[in-house]
């Protein structure tokens, strides 16, 4: 096996975990499947394209103000519908929907706004590739494997030592002990929502960086990372380690040993496979969702 | 005219498609995203029996019809383990897998690049190829899948699939099979959805696998939806609802990608007032009728 598949296999599985660690972060504490996940996944790198490339500000400084408008775009949306459909005692099926409308105007909103075809966030000839024992990499690809770990590890540490994280962690546990125990529920679920959205962002700003972007690119980029979170099994950050590598992997050997248009219909038929044999993913955390 | 025609069919072949799952998802409480994908299967079953080998009209519709069923028959064995949002997700997945299969199995699909040539529908010698032809025998099939699936929502197994969408732990106790339930209900929706493919195929003679996505899929859910979850009429209003939309809007003066995006805007813009709507869950609604 030749040895860009490896960086491939990093590269991608990094992505995949940022992806899927976002997204559990809500699905925890709100407690459903948020599909408008993949509408802020693609909303922040067509706002940096907004600042960065029509506007011509400064790089970093444009980051930061999208992913500061993301922040402030998901609160105003989780406040407005999905606090509004919980406080009517909505059940998760519900919320998906919704969500799925939200994901459908934000992605129709960008698509009228940025057009379809696919935008570049960098120069169109690649610079900056490193070579390593026969495989290569470029520079942007270095740069999203290392800063989405030290993302993952930055909110791990925080959700693991922090006080906050501790109020985070005692909901995802166990809601109705939480609120006995003084917690307010709503802003815990709030906060981490709204942080899950930001990680989301800056998922899909690395993901343009690297290949581009078209307004439909989320949906897929999104159900890779759940496909990660499930086979991982769904509350525990390991498992999603594995669960992303394992993707990738299978994906990448696909692509190399049969086609690369199989990747797609790889990381579903692995789906499937895992709830046939092992519906609980590998961490193995019960679920009632899974079996009646 | 013909413009008014093509907008009719279209409008029926929605109906079709959304009355297919009304079974699934408004009586049996599966939300199913994978609906589009057995449409596609209709349709290049039948582009590919009558292309490759020729068969003729009544021929490939059984056939397809068939292959739907076993496809969805083997699929919801293995994805009714789960419910719920799982149950989407799963969907979902299935969705995609089809729509590679489509896309990429170049040597039988011929990929991207779809199947054009399809001979239009030929039944004892009389060619429905004009568009008010094709819409009778459109209109005709509409009118035999809105009597079949009102049959079986109004026959014991549709009580069946009613009590168990609301409560399945209860249904379970009354002693009705639950699971095999759910499994014949999936199958019929997928069965009945291949039949609007193979008029699809047919009365577009070129198809490709663009026409079955996902995108395709949220769609015909979203018609359901809006036509109320449980009631084939309310589907039959929505999808016309939907299908003159982005016409409209055309008619208006917008220009064509913009009324394609206002469209998908507007419907879901429906889709999470409609949520509020039904906040409570959809079996409150059908207790107050």
């Amino acid at each position: 096996m030749p040895f860009q598949i490896i960086i491939n296999i990093i590269v991608f599985a990094s992505i995949y975990l940022l992806i899927g660690y976002s997204f559990s972060l809500v699905y925890n504490t709100s407690k459903f499947f948020n599909l408008s996940h993949a509408g802020f996944l693609v909303l922040a790198p067509y706002l940096l394209y907004l600042f960065y490339k029509i506007l011509l500000i400064e790089l970093t400084l444009s980051i930061i103000i999208s992913v500061i408008l993301i922040l402030i775009i998901s609160h105003i949306v989780n406040n407005n519908v999905f606090v509004r459909l919980k406080a009517r005692s909505s059940n998760t099926l519900i919320l998906l929907i919704s969500s799925l409308g939200l994901y459908i105007i934000i992605e129709s909103l960008i698509s009228i706004f940025f057009g379809t075809e696919k935008k570049l966030l960098r120069s169109p000839e690649i610079k900056n590739i490193y070579e390593i024992s026969n495989g290569f990499i470029t520079l942007i690809n270095i740069f999203s494997v290392v800063s989405s770990i030290l993302l993952l590890t930055i909110s791990s540490i925080i959700i693991g030592f922090s006080r906050f994280g501790l109020k985070i962690k005692s909901v995802i546990n166990n809601e109705s002990l939480a609120k006995i125990y003084g917690i307010n529920i709503k802003k815990i679920s709030n906060i981490s929502f709204v942080i899950g959205s930001g990680l989301v962002g800056l998922s899909g700003i690395l993901v343009a960086f690297d290949t581009g972007m078209t307004p439909t690119m989320g949906f897929n980029l999104l159900l890779y990372g759940v496909v990660a979170m499930i086979i991982g099994g769904v509350g525990s950050t390991w498992g999603l380690v594995g669960g992303a590598i394992l993707l990738a992997t299978a994906q990448h050997l696909t692509a190399y040993y049969i086609d690369s248009k199989w990747m797609d219909a790889i990381a579903y038929i692995i789906l499937i496979l895992f709830l046939i044999w092992k519906p609980l993913g590998f961490s193995g955390k019960r679920l009632k969702k899974i079996e009646i | 005219m013909e413009y008014l025609l093509h907008i009719a069919i279209m409008i029926l072949l929605y109906i079709m498609l959304s009355q297919s799952l009304v079974i699934v998802a408004g009586y049996s409480g599966m939300i199913s995203l994978a609906h589009a994908g057995f449409y596609g299967i209709g349709a290049y079953t039948t582009a590919l029996l009558s292309v490759k080998l020729g068969f003729p009209f009544l021929v490939n519709l059984p056939i397809a019809i068939i292959i739907s069923g076993l496809i969805a028959f083997i699929i919801s064995t293995i994805a009714l383990r789960t419910v719920d949002d799982y149950f989407i997700i799963i969907t979902l997945g299935i969705q995609v897998v089809i729509f590679s299969l489509m896309n990429n199995l170049m040597e039988v699909t011929n990929g991207p690049l779809g199947i054009p040539g399809i001979p239009a529908i030929k039944i004892f010698g009389f060619w429905f190829d004009s568009k008010i032809s094709f819409l009778l025998l459109a209109l005709a099939l509409a009118v035999l899948i809105y009597f079949i699936l009102r049959y079986i929502t109004k026959s014991p197994f549709g009580l069946v699939l009613k009590g168990l969408s609301e409560d399945e732990i209860f249904t379970k106790s009354l002693g009705k099979n639950v699971y095999a339930a759910k499994v014949i209900s999936f199958t019929i929706g997928a069965m009945l959805a291949a039949i609007p493919g193979v008029l699809y195929a047919h009365y577009v003679t070129y198809i490709d696998p663009t026409s079955f996505t996902v995108d395709e899929s949220i769609f015909i859910f979203a018609i359901v939806i809006i036509g109320g979850m449980r009631s084939l009429l309310g589907a039959a209003l929505a999808a016309a609802f939907l299908v003159i939309l982005p016409e409209a809007l055309r008619f208006v003066g917008m220009p064509n990608n913009i009324a394609a995006n206002m469209r998908q805007i507007i419907y879901g813009g429906i889709l999470v007032f409609m949520m509020f709507r039904y906040s409570k869950g959809f079996i409150v609604k059908s207790q107050d009728k």
